[in-house]
């Protein structure tokens, strides 16, 4: 680490925060479960406000068939592999959570008209490796690692595939699951050899759609689970009971020698923080509880869902989702214990505090973000997964999903909608399409892990 | 003719199709031109769901549709084979009845997917 500079990424976060400013997002757009019978496909949306074409999609890879449902992506190389100068970042792997295929797709050649470099079959997958329902997509120095939430029949706990630089299967990454019973995301620290993984639910129960009733029949996740990174192996759990009902997105703060970092819990809509204490046992707190809300038509108040949360490359914010209530919140997190609420701003949800942004009838509400690596432009789509789209928004299969740009304070705190951006989904080519994840050509702050 | 059941498909305009009774409707129906959206292919998300509405259909390899679903006479079409000749509404046009906000509607134990469900209390 250090000086090296070949290799893809930044020597550290500080450098990271002084990369130049991005010009270009990926983000996916699906039209699985929306009814247009088209792929779904990789958009390129210009974010250079100097550029004639600023704040429109200005390419669209489609995918070779339909229903994949793309969902997470991540890149073959990020900041772990600095110092190797063999490595670029070049390929976004975007996995497919219903077809199983994960598309390696090609962004440097030309890195406005991304173009498909290979295909890994779902049903290979399945069959060497018994796994279904990819999602976080991590490199692992020049390796990498993709958690799949189900084996080849749908069920949980799935595991992780492992491929090589080549996007070869090397078969299963861990060692064991040992008593996991559902997986999600990931983040690891190796200067701690720690990686901790959270809980969704099997594929054959989220895929369908949301039902409280499966929450009490124990087919959703709460909880949170230590790995020893080297041996592949889980080594301890946290129960989060109540305060952790579907634990999702898991950050550790950028800093590489940090043991602190968070998850929020979507239906308890609860920010949990864990750390490794002083004796070397793993601790966890709530440091955020969002109150739900009422709702005239809601027999009970409605929970926020936290389905998303980012940690700034300064370590300094995190940002929240409430996809159901409707807002994003930005908080400062210098004592991680003490949270302090410092920006807030509205973008659709089921409250009707937002119904319009800069002009766009927002339906659904903020879902996910990426972040900069300044720290200063959050851009915000609105779709979580379709079938569950379908339950929360339906008038989101004629509207489309948007993303917005929010301006963050970095010095005062604070967030405001920026006027200039909307990308409105609802316009596209072939009609009304949903867009999810975000990332840049350069890197972003949810994808990179410093050794 | 044996091993093959007519498939007719209500909102596109009564199209008749013949099909093999032991493959799955989501292929036969595909390679004779019928325009169908999918997913998983085994059985697990919804995104294939067409609506029976007469007919008998063997998908007992399905594990993605509740009790409801199935009482509104919604099949999968990945692994839905014909037992007879049957009536189908297909696409999102069908899928009216499909999808439900849970907590505005949410399901009786009954109602659950079948592996979870309760019988109906009397």
């Amino acid at each position: 680490m250090g000086e090296a500079c070949c290799g893809p990424g930044y020597p550290s976060p500080a450098e990271a925060i002084k990369a130049p400013r991005e010009k270009l997002l990926y983000t996916i757009a699906i039209y699985t479960g929306t009814g247009i019978q088209k792929p779904d496909y990789l958009a390129t949306v210009d974010a250079d406000p100097d550029s004639p074409t600023y704040s429109q999609v200005i390419h669209r890879l489609e995918m070779p068939g339909i229903g994949d449902e793309l969902h997470h992506m991540g890149w073959n190389a990020c900041s772990s592999c600095h110092d190797d100068s063999s490595m670029a970042r070049k390929y976004l792997l975007v996995p497919g959570v219903r077809s199983n295929n994960i598309h390696v797709i090609d962004t440097a050649t030309d890195p406005r008209a991304p173009r498909l470099h290979k295909i890994i079959d779902g049903a290979e997958i399945r069959a060497k490796t018994d796994l279904s329902g990819p999602h976080t997509v991590h490199c692992l120095g020049s390796e990498i690692i993709i958690s799949f939430l189900g084996d080849a029949r749908g069920e949980a706990p799935g595991g992780y595939l492992h491929l090589d630089k080549d996007f070869e299967i090397v078969g299963r990454w861990e060692a064991s699951m040992g008593d996991i019973p559902f997986g999600y995301d990931f983040w690891y620290q190796p200067r701690h050899n720690v990686m901790i993984s959270s809980e969704w639910a099997a594929p054959n129960t989220f895929m369908p759609g949301f039902d409280l009733e499966e929450v009490g029949y124990l087919k959703y996740g709460r909880r949170l689970h230590v790995w020893d990174f080297e041996k592949r192996v889980p080594i301890e759990t946290m129960y989060l009971g109540e305060d952790g009902l579907i634990p999702l997105e898991v950050k550790f703060l950028h800093d590489p020698d940090s043991t602190h970092g968070f998850c929020g819990a979507a239906l308890s809509t609860n920010v949990i923080h864990f750390w490794k204490s002083d004796d070397g046992k793993w601790a966890w707190e709530k440091i955020i509880d969002v109150d739900n809300e009422p709702h005239p038509e809601w027999p009970i108040p409605v929970p926020g869902v936290m389905s998303a949360i980012l940690v700034s490359m300064d370590d300094r914010y995190l940002y929240i989702n409430n996809w159901l209530h409707g807002d994003m919140r930005q908080y400062d997190i210098t004592d991680p214990h003490n949270p302090k609420l410092t920006g807030q701003v509205w973008m659709g949800g089921l409250l009707g505090r937002a119904p319009e942004v800069n002009g766009v009838k927002v339906a659904g509400g903020p879902q996910m973000f990426q972040l900069s690596l300044d720290g200063k432009r959050l851009y915000v789509t609105t779709s979580l997964f379709s079938t569950w789209d379908n339950q929360f928004y339906p008038e989101i299969r004629t509207q489309g999903g948007v993303m917005v740009q929010i301006d963050c304070d970095v010095d005062n705190g604070g967030m405001s909608i920026n006027p200039d951006f909307i990308v409105d989904f609802g316009k596209e080519p072939n009609g009304p399409s949903r867009c999810h994840e975000t990332r840049y050509p350069g890197g972003d702050c949810t994808s990179d892990i410093w050794l | 003719m044996s091993g093959t059941r007519t498939i007719t498909i209500a909102n596109r305009g009564g199209a008749a199709y013949s099909v093999a009774e032991r493959r799955p409707l989501l292929d036969t129906l595909r390679e004779q031109g019928v325009d169908l959206p999918y997913g998983c292919r085994y059985g697990g998300c919804i995104t294939c769901a067409a609506r029976l509405t007469a007919g008998t259909i063997d998908q007992r390899r399905q594990v993605a549709l509740n009790n409801r679903q199935l009482a509104n006479g919604y099949v999968l079409l990945c692994v839905a084979r014909p037992v007879t000749d049957c009536v189908l509404e297909i696409g999102v046009e069908s899928h009216g009845l499909l999808y439900r906000n849970p907590f505005l509607d949410p399901l009786a134990p009954h109602e659950l997917k079948p592996a979870i469900a309760r019988p109906k209390e009397p």
